[in-house]
């Protein structure tokens, strides 16, 4: 579950990146975030996952209210959150294994447990084969399943994706699109930022749409 | 917890590994900076030891204006060793005295004879105790000297072991001076190597916060990297102070301007050893702690 209550985001610029924002989003939904460039659709999910705080307004995630959240909390807040970018954000010097294992590490996880875990989560996205790559072995489509391997891995309650295929052709697309309604049909809550209406036309889900910041359209899927 | 400090280790010497040359950097600064302060160190302890061994031969010799007589003698004797700076009384008597300056002259003692064996004054020595070996400690001897007996003159150490002490005192102090001047040098240096590898690594680091790693779960391992550092460090610079030590040793029982026996030279103590490696240590640490200040933030 995630509430905004008149957020308000400004990096102090002439106008706010984000403005006066009031969505509900419940367990379990499925939301696009679209928008044109520059309407704050990074800014919203930043903000989701304590990257960055709202200037205004009130924020929960899960019931929590993470507003005001202390820094020390945060660490606690991302574990139940996976993230996925456009640029992939994987380490390079490592294998396929080690960026995936590197989430449940981070968490402390027990060796035997990241091993058993990180193997179901590259199976699921179709790269176990891979294990022991580096990232720039991999096409650009393979790159971005180990990412999202590593977001699920930890069995996140939300998935926030910022254009995840911005960088990939629509067959690749098509791939992840599915790893995530998989995630999805598990239970976890996904957003997905993207400026590819295409994406929605196939896949017709929540679409939430901001211009300048502000909420301008949230419409609902028939499908969902 | 033990899985942790697994992982603490594994990931600290992956990241050695994985930038062996910014590696090697932080750790022979570290090791060029220890032993010059250690070199330092070790100057001033044999300076020291030189001027201690030298102050041991000061003495206050006083000599008497008439010689106490044997019932006198004891009494005297036990208030001279009273005195708070006296560590030992030795009383000369115008014989013994007159033995000396025989047994001195040696072939020539023939002229002495005749001469009356009450001749030369009777004289106490008193040698004092380390701490008083200075002009102060001499100074209060002669006034309580002045209280006690009549003394007829009086002899005391020269005055240039004064002025040497004076230049130990001066060499102490620009040795701490320049020592901790060194020192933060090295953490400065330090600091900004470990800055540069962290820098390489702020994809990591990035990653780490964002997958939910507490901050301290992203320090320790950039922590412990620093104290191994620190650790090979000191290692590193006690393997080069003790190989140069041996060398010099070496060449000085050969040639030297001092003679072996006055140059004892002393080497630092285990004890000493130790606190350089826990030195080196606690740099690496302190390094790196300066430097995750400024990476590592949510
Ligand atoms: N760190 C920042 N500092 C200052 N201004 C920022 C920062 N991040 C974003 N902005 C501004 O906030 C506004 C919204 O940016 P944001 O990145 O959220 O948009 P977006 O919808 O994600 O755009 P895009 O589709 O190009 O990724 C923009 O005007 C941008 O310039
Ligand atoms: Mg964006």
């Amino acid at each position: 579950m995630i509430q905004l209550f008149n957020v308000t985001k400004s990096y102090g610029g002439e106008s706010a990146a984000v403005k006066d924002l009031t969505i509900q989003i419940p367990k379990g939904d499925f939301v696009y975030v679209t928008g044109a460039s520059g309407a704050g659709k990074t800014t919203f999910l930043r903000m989701l996952y304590a990257a960055e705080k709202p200037t205004k307004g009130q924020i929960l995630v899960n019931n929590q209210n993470i507003t005001r959240i202390r820094s020390s909390q945060i660490p606690y807040l991302r574990r139940k959150i996976g993230v996925v970018f456009q640029d992939f954000k994987l380490l390079q010097s490592r294998t396929v294994y080690e960026n995936v294992a590197f989430a449940l590490e981070a968490q402390g996880k027990k060796r035997y447990e990241v091993s058993k875990k990180v193997y179901q989560a590259l199976k699921e996205v179709g790269l176990e084969h891979r294990l022991q790559r580096k990232p720039l072995e991999l096409s650009g489509g393979e790159q971005q399943r180990i990412a999202i391997a590593r977001a699920l891995v930890v069995d996140p309650l939300i998935l926030l994706a910022d254009e995840p295929s911005g960088n990939l052709d629509m067959e690749v697309t098509l791939d992840i699109m599915e790893l995530f309604k998989k995630a999805n049909a598990r239970g976890t809550t996904v957003l997905l930022a993207t400026h590819d209406h295409s994406l929605h036309q196939r896949f017709p889900r929540r679409v939430i749409t901001l211009e300048k910041g502000k909420l301008i359209t949230d419409q609902q899927s028939h499908h969902s | 917890m033990l899985e942790n400090i697994r992982y603490f280790f594994r990931r600290a010497i992956r990241n050695m590994q994985q930038w062996p040359l910014l590696c090697s950097a932080a750790i022979l600064t570290m090791a060029v900076a220890l032993a010059t302060v250690a070199t330092f160190f070790l100057v001033v302890v044999n300076v020291e030891q030189l001027a201690a061994n030298w102050t041991r031969e000061i003495q206050v010799i006083a000599y008497l204006e008439d010689a106490p007589t044997a019932r006198e003698l004891p009494g005297l004797f036990a208030k001279l060793e009273n005195f708070p700076e006296v560590e030992k009384v030795k009383y000369i008597s115008p014989s013994d005295a007159m033995a000396r300056f025989k047994s001195r002259l040696a072939d020539e003692a023939s002229l002495l004879e005749g001469v009356d064996r009450n001749l030369l004054p009777a004289s106490f020595e008193l040698m004092l105790k380390a701490k008083f070996r200075n002009q102060d400690g001499i100074d209060r001897v002669i006034e309580r000297l002045d209280n006690t007996i009549n003394v007829e003159d009086l002899r005391y150490g020269q005055k240039w072991l004064e002025r040497f002490n004076t230049f130990v005192g001066m060499l102490r102090f620009i040795s701490l001076i320049l020592g901790s001047f060194l020192i933060f040098a090295a953490l400065f240096i330090v600091s900004n190597t470990i800055k540069l590898t962290l820098y390489a690594r702020r994809d990591e680091l990035e990653i780490m916060a964002l997958v939910g790693a507490t901050m301290r779960f992203i320090k320790i391992p950039f922590l412990l990297e620093g104290a191994l550092q620190g650790l090979l460090g000191g290692v590193v610079s006690l393997g080069f102070l003790a190989i140069s030590f041996h060398l010099l040793i070496k060449r000085s029982l050969t040639s030297f301007w001092l003679t072996p026996t006055d140059l004892n030279l002393l080497f630092m103590t285990p004890g000493q050893q130790l606190m350089l490696v826990i030195a080196g240590v606690m740099l690496g640490i302190l390094g790196s702690l300066t430097s995750l200040r400024r990476f590592v933030r949510f």
